[in-house]
């Protein structure tokens, strides 16, 4: 009868020890990825444009620069796809801004993507200082 | 022993199980607590408030300096206006209202007392001369319960001219907080008597203990009063000052 109790008892702790796994949402879960994808996406592009870069390469057109501040801020494993819009829609990048594999951004299930807005840029050398907003959607997938 | 006698053996492994099944979940409560805030994206939406204060009070360094250049007046608020629209669509979903209040009244700012009319000012042709804008945004992301987050984007350049003597000009060009402008050239110089445009040679500056930074612009000939100088600097905001 003893032994009866006894594995019922470890059937129990066995049910309640799974139960709390099954509540527990691991650091490493599907859940934490695009939320920190995300955070390190918003956090680069700040980071970008409190320099004053961000604004000088997407207003000057310099997609390479671009792509090079990005691959340096952003860990290798992480792969990118910077598209910047009008508020139209519109793409404004002739040439693709990217890193990495493009089968990786189809294939992964925790893309992150970030949207950044941009209000305009003093040109000095045509003397422009109109509004001028530009969208700046980065997608981020690590590799 | 006397217990398992009696044949109550069962309640204290029942008890014993009880009590394992609350430890276990104790500490599955306790796993979610210490975890529960790295759910929270607070550090996205840091950087999202960020985005918007940092663009908003670009856009009042840029309208400022589409002012300087212009003096329409109804520039900031054109560009405002536009501006929160276009956010609210541009985050959709986020709950992104932003609203601004222009300054319409007489402020000190920096010592200096500037009227300002629909958030914007300047002070032209005078020795010390200035531009200003001043605007306060209250921003509300209803997504993540924030709201009556407010900031004030306070945009300010002043140029005095020190001395002028010969070919030479004596000026001082002064930011928000009095801070001293640095890094100008003589592309960002423009040295004026009447309508005529004298040709700058060099510009050099040197550390004043009283002024800060004091800009020496040496003239390709000899200067007479009164003289115009106009400074624009790297945000594109323009001042033009007078020494008579």
């Amino acid at each position: 009868m003893r032994i009866v109790e006894v594995i019922i008892a470890s059937f129990i702790i066995m049910f309640a020890l799974s139960f709390a796994n099954m509540l527990a949402v691991t650091p490493t879960s599907p859940k934490y990825e695009v939320t920190e994808l995300e955070k390190m996406g918003y956090n680069v592009l700040f980071d970008l444009d409190k320099r004053g870069i961000l604004a000088n390469f997407v207003y000057n057109r310099q997609w390479n620069d671009l792509q090079a501040a990005l691959r340096v801020l952003l860990p290798l494993d992480v792969y990118f796809n910077l598209t910047v819009c009008y508020l139209n829609g519109t793409e404004v990048n002739e040439i693709p801004i990217f890193y990495g594999n493009r089968e990786t951004f189809t294939s992964s299930k925790n893309v992150a993507s970030v949207t950044y807005c941009l209000c305009g840029y003093f040109n000095s050398t045509i003397n422009n200082a109109d509004y001028d907003p530009r969208i700046l959607i980065l997608q981020l997938v690590r590799g | 022993m006397k217990i398992i006698k009696n044949g109550r053996g069962q309640y204290v492994i029942i008890a014993i199980l009880m009590i394992a099944i609350m430890i276990i979940s104790i500490g599955a409560l306790m796993h979610r607590a210490v975890t529960y805030y790295r759910h929270e994206p607070w550090e996205e939406y840091l950087a999202l408030i960020g985005n918007i204060e940092l663009n908003s009070k670009r856009l009042v360094e840029l309208s400022l300096a589409n002012y300087s250049r212009t003096l329409n007046q109804s520039i900031l608020k054109t560009n405002l206006e536009k501006w929160k629209t276009d956010i609210q669509s541009t985050y959709i979903g986020k709950g992104i209202t932003l609203n601004y209040e222009l300054a319409n009244n007489s402020y000190n700012v920096y010592g200096t007392i500037i009227k300002y009319s629909s958030g914007l000012n300047c002070s032209r042709l005078q020795r010390k001369s200035f531009t200003a804008a001043n605007a306060t945004f209250t921003l509300d992301i209803t997504s993540i319960g924030l709201t009556g987050y407010k900031f004030t984007a306070l945009t300010f350049l002043n140029l005095t001219i020190l001395s002028v003597s010969g070919r030479i000009i004596n000026a001082t060009v002064k930011a928000e907080y009095k801070m001293p402008v640095v890094g100008l050239t003589k592309e960002n110089f423009q040295v004026r008597f009447g309508n005529t445009v004298v040709p700058i040679l060099s510009t050099r500056s040197c550390y004043d203990t009283k002024e800060g930074i004091i800009y020496t612009i040496e003239c390709a000939q000899n200067i007479s009063t009164p003289i115009i100088l106009e400074v624009s600097d790297s945000r594109g905001i323009k001042v033009i000052a007078q020494y008579t």
